[in-house]
């Protein structure tokens, strides 16, 4: 048995070691150089078959100690079910802790502006994870395009801002209402697709929205981007060092000394307040009956059908509700950026706030905001590797795929439970 | 001349050159069970499926006759037919939510209503009174449904743990929720158990006569479909071949060729 076991890891390593070389070998091992205007190859067999090694070795350790297709070993199967464990029974303990922390974030002494903007961007994708989530967490429609509304957003705030000069608070509900027009856009021609199909349109169609950004110049001043988006203020009182004449800002206003940390807070908490805006509104939603049939669609469209449920209404309302919170938070890109181009809707990010639902946990709102500490916070991690980053991404994918397949947080509590409503 | 609850007259259904039902006439009560009968592929799924408006059907006419309306349900496309005529369906193969709990799926079956009573979720957002009080009953419609069924103790456990034949009753009181006029069951025993079979029985009987729904059956099971049918059509190749009382049915000749067989 155990001489057998050690045979076939063998085997694998070797198969994996093959695979290494198919894969290193043309992309790591054939070099071209341009010399002359001549394209010349410079083999690197040495440093490919280092990696073959390296990965054959790696892969015979890993399956000795840590993972193997035919039977669990040891630190695979526990690691999973403490963390599950531990995850599923205190959910509610670290949704609390969490919020509790991020309200006093700013506030600990170690907190630098450095921390603040990363902590910012990583509220900014929670807020667009919990968007998502209502469309393909709850609706269960694969929408690999919500950057789209993300843009639709950012950039109608920018133009109405721009334009009209009009202020945050009034440009926040129109540039949510913008976004989840073209939710209700996107929505009509995939109402038949599901699946794949749905996923390669909506694809399509925040690709459609990028280009449309970058070629529309009158409007968007397509590549060059639109600039001097109005920041926002606190309540009227602008955060500025030096006021015009006889203008109150934040720390005239207060008394107190000026310092650019005191917009960067309100920004934090501004994305704080929106993003859990999202996460009550989608809590309670779920309960109400469009949330349940919501769900309900995701797990049988005919069945919904012949209990009356109208699949187009319901549909429909998660793609515009779910781009409206990506609306609110590409609103709160632009003013914080000030600055906006189609440079930052690309599908990378789509894919990535993607990643943060369902490594999260289908449905689930505290296993966003996990997934999303963890993927975002190791590219950050990596920002001095540039050009590991996607690497480190794509092993941190890898690695929760192995040890929690159906995502982080993947328990799934019901919207209405017998004991609780009649309890009288 | 009493007023039938269907009325199905010259129904066609045609897949380009296949005829898979060809004139197909016949009636269902109010407060009977009436059963469709068949060999494989005769078309009786066809049926339920032009009835339930997931297929258009090529000709004929099928009304719903309610108290004092005449529904044309050749008007009404898939999920309409079951908002706003109030016929309900099951399926072949059980077709719940199966990751959410059976209340829930008895909640889901109850939508149109809660949804007007949550103003379109507009007032549901804020726990209006009204909305409260609405999804409250809702709640005890299902709790009375699931007592019939004795699942009551599994209320909040996911619909897709319960057994085989807890399902089968599960999709049926969940059909029951939407408050139907007409009860369409696509083999409703079908793999279930003997014990299972005749809780069954007692389930569509008391549908029947407790709530005045009327029941259009589609069964193999001639235990049941010969215990509790008032009549029984019996369909082959998409054309009605006979029709009568269950007793008839069992001794009529064509009938016995075409599907029961001869005595053993």
């Amino acid at each position: 048995m155990e001489k057998k076991f050690f045979q076939t890891s063998i085997k694998d390593s070797l198969f994996t070691g093959l695979i290494a070389l198919a894969l290193f070998g043309p992309i790591v091992g054939l070099r071209t150089v341009a010399k002359n205007e001549v394209l010349e190859v410079h083999p690197k067999w040495f440093i490919v078959l280092i990696i073959v090694i390296v990965c054959a070795v790696g892969r015979f350790l890993t399956n000795l100690y840590v993972y193997n297709r035919d039977q669990k070993t040891g630190i695979q199967s526990s690691i999973g079910k403490s963390i599950s464990n531990f995850l599923d029974t205190k959910g509610y303990q670290i949704a609390l802790t969490a919020i509790i922390f991020s309200v006093i974030f700013p506030f600990l002494p170690f907190t630098d502006r450095y921390l603040m903007d990363i902590a910012i961007m990583m509220l900014t994708y929670i807020m667009l994870g919990w968007g998502l989530n209502i469309v393909i967490g709850l609706a269960g429609l694969l929408d690999l395009g919500y950057v789209a509304f993300y843009a639709v957003g950012a950039y109608s705030y920018a133009l109405f801002a721009i334009h009209f000069g009009w202020s945050f608070w009034i440009c926040l509900p129109i540039a949510g209402i913008f976004a989840a027009m073209f939710g209700v856009l996107l929505g009509f021609p995939v109402l038949r697709l599901r699946g794949d199909y749905l996923a390669i349109v909506t694809l399509a169609f925040g690709e459609m929205i990028r280009i449309l950004l970058l070629n529309w110049y009158q409007l968007t001043k397509g590549p060059d981007g639109l600039t001097g988006i109005p920041r926002p203020s606190f309540f009227g009182l602008p955060f500025k060092s030096f006021p015009d004449e006889g203008e109150q800002t934040f720390h005239t206003f207060f008394g107190i000394e000026y310092n650019p940390m005191q917009r960067i807070i309100f920004l934090y908490y501004l994305i704080l307040v929106l993003a859990l805006i999202t996460n009550l509104f989608t809590i309670k939603i779920r309960r109400l009956p469009i949330g349940r049939a919501w769900e309900a669609l995701r797990e049988d469209e005919i069945a919904c059908k012949s209990l009356g449920v109208n699949p187009r209404n319901t549909k429909l309302t998660a793609f515009a509700i779910g781009a409206m919170f990506g609306g609110f938070a590409g609103s709160f890109f632009a003013t914080r950026q000030a600055f906006i181009s189609p440079e930052s809707f690309t599908f990378i990010e789509s894919a990535i706030i993607v990643a943060i639902v369902v490594l999260g946990g289908m449905g689930s709102q505290t296993g966003v905001v996990l997934a999303t500490v963890f993927l975002i916070g190791l590219i950050e991690v990596f920002r001095d590797f540039e050009s590991y980053r996607m690497i480190a991404f794509g092993g941190a994918m890898v690695l929760i795929m192995i040890f929690r397949p159906r995502g982080i947080l993947a328990t799934r509590k019901p919207t209405i439970t017998l004991e609780k409503s009649s309890s009288k | 001349m009493s007023q039938k609850l269907l009325d199905v007259e010259n129904l066609t259904m045609k897949f380009g050159g296949l005829v898979a039902i060809d004139n197909l006439s016949f009636s269902a009560d109010k407060d009977k069970i009436t059963s469709i009968i068949g060999p494989n592929g005769a078309g009786k799924t066809t049926v339920f499926n032009c009835l339930t408006g997931f297929y258009k059907a090529t000709a004929g006419s099928m009304f719903l006759n309610k108290e004092n309306e005449r529904l044309n349900l050749r008007k009404f496309s898939d999920f309409k037919v079951a908002q706003k005529a109030g016929v309900a369906r099951t399926f072949q193969n059980i077709r719940l939510f199966p990751q959410m709990s059976v209340l829930e799926n008895l909640m889901v079956a109850q939508h149109n209503k809660l949804m007007d009573a949550s103003g379109f979720t507009i007032l549901g957002l804020f726990n209006s009174p009204s909305f409260v009080k609405k999804e409250k009953e809702a709640v005890e419609i299902s709790k009375y449904w699931l007592d019939i069924i004795g699942l009551t103790h599994r209320a909040d456990d996911d619909a897709g743990d319960l057994p085989y034949g807890d399902q089968r009753k599960l999709e049926i009181v969940r059909a029951m929720c939407i408050n139907p006029h007409l009860l369409c069951l696509d083999e409703p025993a079908a793999g279930l158990n003997a014990k299972e079979s005749a809780e069954l029985n007692k389930l569509l009987l008391f549908i029947k006569n407790e709530k005045k729904t009327g029941i259009l059956l589609i069964e193999h099971d001639m235990s049941v479909v010969m215990e509790i049918s008032d009549h029984v059509v019996v369909l082959n190749y998409g054309k009605k071949i006979f029709q009568g009382s269950a007793k008839e049915t069992k001794n009529s000749p064509e009938v016995i060729e075409a599907y029961l067989g001869t005595e053993e």
